[in-house]
């Protein structure tokens, strides 16, 4: 469980996060999503006190970071993948913080195994690692207290498909069994497989939050009825796009099409409208392009 | 309203100790990210290499008479004098240098706390180094009685001791001091060596210098503390100047890592 409240962070003149509030729910995985330089690492970087706000506030399961109680059992956190001691083996940086955070000394091995890192991987110094080793040893660091909630930051970067699908299963398996996940990336497409909501930062502002589905649906239907299941089947199987929702259908069939279809089917309609369009996409990719630098890092 | 802005406080509490991280346990931790690292464990060999010529130097030149324990302990202390102190110093510009800060504060985010972790490491750091030099100084006595027919006394000259043990300690706790105040292995250390120097030879031109030099220059009553000459009037000085090349870039170091942004 994560809130921002309110954050702001100025630097000199420059407003480098404009009052961002979002909340990361348990069992979810929300994806931190902006172009580069928007602001979302200082946003997660205020999240885990390492960056002190200007003004505003953030909580990590109720409580101000700062005020947690041996923290990495608590929260995994991934900042940085490079920032680490390159004259330490990946072992040994894992073994400092295990002793630390007074997890057994078999945990080690237990996680190294689990992020697929080789033991002469482990056993190198972490200088010679590839970015997608360090990223996969990043894990390994904020998995290894068995934390609750996870702050990654841009945890894909580096990897390759195979490893960003292994991510992937690994980040739903933790939010499925209750974890909150938030992720950060500049590639709408990674997240969008991944995360379960939104929150989509640009030059310091949100520019819109909420589950993903709600946000990527292209601009349809909501639509609801006295039988939403039977609605969503009779939608999938004309060949539409349809999701549940809280409180019934999103579809991307139009209004008299639903309309034509429930009459076919035999449902009551009780709401049928337009949703909005949030052309996230387009947004997204505007907003990138504008600042035109797909690579660089934040 | 403010029951349903207010996140919920969890309940239960978390499965994690409630006490949080204890302080011998971070100073453990910091004790061994000062060894764990090729620089740092280079730093010690370096110490040893160092303290090593001085001793076959002091066995093979000095007249059997001077070959005791106490003199072969202070011969090989030297080495940790000069060196040990730049241990300190990348204790704490590692963090900063070397980005593990970002690790560090994310696991103890109570950054006072990691800063007297690292200065209670160092110290006892500090100790065992002296202690080690002990051990090696009765070997060598042993070395100096059987090889040289040297003079054996196992007499130590608690003064001295003393003075060179707190004198190590004091000089370690101002390379931890320098790391913090200037977060950047070269700078830190350039200005640790270079500032008391230049200050020294400065005093020395300077003749109205002179007389402050007494309770300013820490190489002046570090001196006085590690020859186990101590008297009334050398402890303020002691103290004075300690303050001022301890005290005072310590107190900016910890005020600067408080409140520094971590990336």
């Amino acid at each position: 469980m994560i809130n921002a409240e309110h954050l702001t962070k100025r630097y000199g003149s420059r407003l480098a996060v404009d009052d961002v509030s979002f909340n990361c729910r348990p069992g979810r995985v929300t994806g931190f999503l902006g172009p580069n330089g928007a602001g979302k690492s200082t946003v997660l970087r205020m999240l885990c006190a390492l960056t002190t706000p200007t003004t505003g506030r953030s909580l990590v399961l109720g409580h101000p970071f700062r005020e947690l109680h041996n923290p990495g059992r608590q929260v995994g956190v991934l900042l940085d993948a490079s920032a680490q001691h390159g004259g330490r083996t990946g072992r040994e940086m894992l073994s400092v913080s295990a002793q630390l955070m007074s997890v057994p000394a078999g945990r080690v091995q237990q996680i190294v195994d689990h992020v697929g890192l080789t033991a002469r991987e482990a056993d190198a110094r972490t200088r010679t690692y590839s970015l997608g080793m360090r990223q996969r040893l990043g894990l390994a660091h904020a998995l290894l207290g068995d934390p609750r909630v996870l702050i990654l930051d841009e945890p894909a970067n580096g990897l390759d498909p195979a490893g960003i699908r292994w991510m992937r299963g690994l980040l739903r398996s933790f939010a499925d069994t209750g974890g909150t996940v938030l992720l950060s990336s500049h590639l709408l497409h990674e997240v969008e497989a991944m995360a379960d909501d939104l929150v989509i930062i640009g030059n310091g502002r949100i520019l819109a939050q909420g589950s993903a589905n709600e946000l990527l649906a292209a601009p349809g239907t909501r639509v609801q009825s006295l039988d939403d299941d039977g609605l969503l089947a009779e939608l999938l199987a004309a060949g539409h796009a349809a999701d549940a929702t809280a409180d019934g259908v999103s579809t991307g069939a139009s209004a008299p099409e639903v309309g034509r279809i429930a009459l076919a089917a035999g449902i009551v309609l009780t709401d049928l409208r337009s949703a909005e369009a949030f052309g996230l996409e387009e947004l997204f990719f505007d907003m990138t392009a504008q600042h035109g630098r797909e690579e660089v890092a934040a | 309203m403010s029951t349903l802005t207010e996140p919920a406080r969890p309940i239960v509490p978390s499965r994690v100790e409630a006490a949080g991280i204890p302080f011998t346990r971070l100073c453990l931790v910091e004790f061994r990210k000062q060894i764990d690292t090729r620089a740092g464990i280079w730093l010690l060999i370096v110490i040893a290499l160092v303290n090593t010529a001085l001793i076959v130097l002091t066995l093979t030149t000095a007249p059997p008479v001077a070959l005791t324990w106490q003199n072969l302990t202070i011969a090989a202390s030297f080495g940790q004098l000069m060196l040990l102190p730049l241990v300190g110093v990348m204790a704490a510009t590692g963090e900063w240098s070397q980005r593990t800060a970002m690790t560090t504060f994310a696991l103890e985010p109570r950054r006072t706390r990691v800063n007297l972790a690292k200065l209670a490491s160092t110290g006892v750091l500090a100790l065992i180094v002296m202690g080690l030099t002990l051990i090696v100084g009765a070997l060598l006595n042993v070395v100096g009685l059987v090889w040289r027919d040297g003079d054996g006394d196992w007499a130590l000259d608690w003064a001295v001791l003393a003075g060179t043990t707190l004198a190590l300690l004091l000089v370690v706790v101002q390379g931890v001091a320098f790391g913090l105040a200037f977060l950047s292995t070269p700078v830190a250390i350039v200005a640790y060596l270079a500032l008391p120097t230049l200050w020294s030879v400065l005093t020395g031109f300077i003749a109205a210098l002179a007389g402050p030099a007494q309770w300013l220059d820490m190489n002046f009553t570090l001196f006085t503390l590690s020859a186990g000459e101590m008297t009334g009037s050398d402890w303020p000085r002691l103290g004075v100047s300690v303050a001022v090349w301890v005290g005072l870039p310590l107190a900016a170091g910890f005020w600067r890592t408080a409140r520094r942004d971590v990336a």
